[in-house]
């Protein structure tokens, strides 16, 4: 079957089977900012954002993004420069596995709850597993950029 | 260069930092995407990998049917240990088979590998592998292994290459070692006024990075094999897979890459040597990335350990005897560890006490389980937990105040510490008194409990450094420093660059630091140890010597083989305070405070960082983590089960430096890495026992392991 969605801005027609993981079509078409981790949807490492949400690409059909709008790390990081620049700026991430999966969720975050509180973002990373930093870089990190409007 | 201190705000707790200008030089490739780990490889003609693993703890293969899976969509072809070499491989003791040949020994172990074009379909047809069984008695408790007549997991262990036992040793041992005298210290311990003997666990604990292993290996028609693994030793991995495959250590090739995150279990050859044997065997590229599901159940990960602890104290509370007896489940194989010994040296470090007399036994059991391999302070999470919750619960029993007991009986300047090193100083004081300044009670939620434990770590730091690296001066001016050491996300490679930087005036904008490959430089032992900055410093301070002196510009290689020195060490000191509710045993870890006794920082985040991380880690062992391998496999088979903390999940954590510390090198420093993870637990247990007035010696601290203690002590 075939799937058209936007892709980081760009309409792209993909061909793809029914049970075709979103992760590995965007990672198949030379995407490979997103990771997979844990392959169940847990540890948010292939965060993606659809339609200005966070999806776990790694159990997310790809044919249910027909007509949605994708964005990946590689289109994040052109949309928003200002995401990476707090997370370079911050030193956000120790061995980088997860950086793209927080980043993503970062950058919704951000549209859903502007200027949020450091009680707010912890809830909100919650589903963005790191095991290197301890977290306090990556708030530090995401609250310099969510409380920059 | 300029040197511009700031200070920087930390918003999650930790403590104000002094740090260069120049942050960490992979910042900008990891936060958007385009730092390629082994997982993003690709190879022109690459074919995927996927195997069939056993689902019986032990028995004989008695057939492998591939006819259907043979048929499946894109298959090339499947291999069974007939079609591999024959010899075992290892990190020590070479005893794991490629592909199980005969014979299971743990539920997970790879009996069938398939070669197909895409890993999905190498995985629809591992799963249609038929193979037949003839049960054996299985053996999955460690001390159960260790009785006459239990169940032999290999038959002959003794006979493995570096195997580290004989064949009078007794049954299903990997390793064992004494420390001291038993019966001196059964002596002093009878003769103490006062003596504790209490029992404690901790479980199978994987090592959660959140990349899961990957190879990708390409063997030449010249028989030259490339092979990029989430690996941090490269040139031990090249000899590991040349001397299991019968090659010339020169014909592997052992490839530079990001590691996705390590905490010790990324040192084993792990799935190199098969990929090598399938890229010979199919004449393709081969790449295998697992499953994260089969990372936690089939990989290495960190033994369970149990730990009888008989500690003794004079009627004044002064220390007599620690007597520690261990035995740790080692799993089917004991290859995934560096040494046969690897994590018995961590659980019989002595705690940095005046203890007149130490005696301990660690054993090491082979057993039907998966095997293991270590983490992040190999065997000392499991012994700072049973001895510094010994010595809260001796202290409470003479009915002394614990930190009052631990200040009685710390080590001083001058004193041997219990394995007879002295060491150049002892901060342990220092620590406690920096950590008791800054501590401050929280507010419990209401109705809750609230209570502090103290946990104090002391580690000897490694004096020993062996590394290359050359650097080549570029047309354009700039400098570029080839290094062996993979950056496994410590920011070793920012470390190489500050201290070039400084040394020789280049600006960070100016140096390349790249990782090359084994055909590139001579030696690294890999990361690990809490060694590498240390290694890094005495390495740089070599090839700047050698750069000052040269007679043309050419390129400058160094090779650096030094140790030695006196024993020098690091006290960490830990308070950690919870709230437990006294209805469910809920806790919460509201703050870790930590005093770290420290000499020269070369780069504060990236030390705090480890203050952090590894505290965190700590947290998880000491709250969440278990495999559950009850019935000797591992059931906590996906990132949903085997909890690892989140960023709800943490506690707040504050931290101390108590600098002005002696260290090692020509950088004056110390150890950090391995610093910090292990004394969190026992702090987090004498905080729930301060709060609640009951004690829980079973790791991890559950709400149910606190509700079930509480309703027994009311009882």
């Amino acid at each position: 079957m075939n799937v058209t969605f936007v892709l980081n801005d760009a309409e792209r027609e993909f061909e793809i089977e029914p049970d075709s993981l979103l992760l590995d079509v965007i990672r198949a078409a030379g995407l490979t900012g997103t990771k997979e981790g844990c392959a169940v949807g847990v540890c948010g490492a292939c965060t993606v954002v659809i339609n200005g949400l966070p999806v776990s690409s790694c159990i997310y059909f790809a044919a249910l993004c027909d007509g949605a709008d994708v964005l990946t790390i590689e289109g994040i990081a052109k949309r928003d420069p200002a995401v990476i620049e707090a997370f370079v700026e911050h030193e956000g991430m120790q061995c980088g596995i997860c950086t793209p999966g927080q980043v993503a969720a970062a950058y919704t975050l951000k549209r859903e709850h502007p200027g949020a509180s450091e009680e707010t973002v912890r809830e909100y990373m919650a589903g963005n597993l790191c095991r290197c930093t301890g977290y306090v870089s990556i708030i530090e990190s995401v609250r310099a950029y969510v409380s920059d409007v | 260069m300029t040197d511009v201190i700031r200070v920087v705000k930390r918003p999650g707790g930790g403590v104000a930092g002094r740090r260069r200008e120049d942050g960490r030089l992979d910042a900008t490739r990891k936060a958007t995407g385009e730092a390629i780990y082994v997982g993003d490889i690709e190879r022109p003609g690459m074919l995927h990998v996927a195997v069939a693993r056993s689902s019986v703890s032990h028995a004989r293969i008695i057939a492998i049917d591939t006819t259907a899976a043979l048929a499946s969509p894109g298959v090339f072809d499947i291999y069974t240990a007939d079609d591999v070499t024959p010899t075992p491989y290892g990190r020590a003791v070479r005893d794991i088979p490629i592909l199980a040949r005969g014979v299971v020994r743990y539920v997970g172990e790879q009996v069938a590998a398939v070669l197909a074009a895409t890993r999905r379909q190498a995985e629809q047809a591992a799963a249609l592998v038929e193979i037949s069984y003839e049960g054996l008695p299985a053996v999955t408790d460690p001390v159960a292994a260790l009785a006459p007549g239990a169940p032999l997991v290999h038959q002959e262990p003794w006979k493995f290459a570096k195997a580290a036992v004989k064949e009078d040793t007794g049954a299903n041992l990997q390793s064992r070692v004494v420390v001291g005298e038993r019966e001196v210290c059964e002596e002093a311990l009878r003769s103490s006024a006062h003596m504790i003997d209490h029992t404690y666990t901790t479980p199978a604990g994987h090592q959660g990075y959140i990349e899961p292993w990957a190879c990708v290996a390409e063997v030449e028609p010249s028989g030259k094999a490339h092979v990029w693994l989430t690996n941090k030793s490269p040139y031990r991995l090249r000899e590991q897979i040349a001397s299991c495959v019968g090659v010339p250590e020169e014909m592997i090739e052992i490839e530079p890459i990001t590691l996705g995150g390590d905490f010790g279990g990324k040192g084993s050859p792990e799935q190199a040597p098969l990929c090598v044997e399938l890229s010979r065997l199919s004449g393709h590229p081969v790449k295998h990335v697992l499953r994260y599901s089969e990372d936690l159940t089939a990989t290495n990960p960190r033994h369970p350990t149990t730990l009888r602890v008989r500690l003794g104290c004079d009627a004044d509370g002064r220390l007599t005897a620690l007597a520690s007896d261990v035995v740790l489940d080692g799993g089917a194989y004991a290859g995934f560890k560096p040494a046969p010994t690897a994590s018995i040296h961590g659980v019989l470090e002595a705690p940095g006490y005046r203890i007149p007399v130490f005696f301990a036994e660690a054993r090491i059991t082979y057993t039907n389980t998966v095997p293991k391999g270590h983490m992040r302070a190999p065997g000392a999470p499991q012994q700072s937990f049973a001895t510094e919750s010994a010595m809260d619960e001796l202290a409470l029993q003479i009915g002394m105040d614990p930190i009052e007991f631990r200040r009685l009986n710390l080590l001083q300047n001058g004193d041997d510490d219990p394995n007879g090193h002295t060491w150049i100083e002892y901060r342990g004081l220092e620590a406690v008194e920096a950590a008791l300044a800054a501590y401050r009670p929280q507010t419990p939620p209401k109705g809750w409990m609230l209570g502090m434990g103290i946990s104090i770590y002391s580690r000897e730091t490694s004096t020993s450094t062996a590394t290359s690296l050359c650097l080549v001066p570029l047309p354009s001016g700039k400098l570029r420093v080839e290094i062996p050491i993979v950056e496994t996300g410590t920011g070793s490679h920012t470390v190489f660059r500050e201290l070039i930087g400084r040394e020789l005036g280049y600006e960070p904008d100016e140096i390349e630091v790249v990782q090359v490959s084994t055909d590139d430089l001579s030696q690294d032992p890999g990361a690990g140890g809490s060694r590498v900055t240390a290694t890094i410093a005495m390495a740089v301070d070599q090839a700047v010597k050698a750069w000052r002196e040269r007679l043309d510009h050419g390129p400058v290689s160094v090779v650096v083989n030094e140790g030695g020195g006196p024993p020098v060490g690091s006290y960490s000191v830990q308070l950690a305070q919870v709230a437990v509710d006294p209805e469910t045993g809920e806790t919460k870890v509201l703050e870790i405070l930590s005093a770290i006794d420290v000499a020269e920082i070369i780069n504060a985040k990236a030390h705090q960082m480890q203050v952090d991380g590894g505290s965190t880690q700590g947290f998880g062992f000491a709250c969440l983590e278990d495999l559950d391998e009850s019935d000797g496999q591992v059931w906590a088979a996906n990132l949903g089960e085997f909890k690892i903390p989140s960023a709800r999940d943490v506690p707040s954590y504050r931290t101390i430096l108590v600098p002005g510390g002696r260290g090692v090198g020509t950088a004056n420093v110390k150890n950090i890495g391995e610093s910090t993870n292990p004394p969190t637990a026992a702090a987090i247990a004498n905080a729930i026992a301060n709060a609640t007035g009951v004690r829980v010696r079973d790791l991890p601290l559950r709400a149910e392991r606190v509700y079930r203690a509480m309703k027994e002590s009311s009882e």
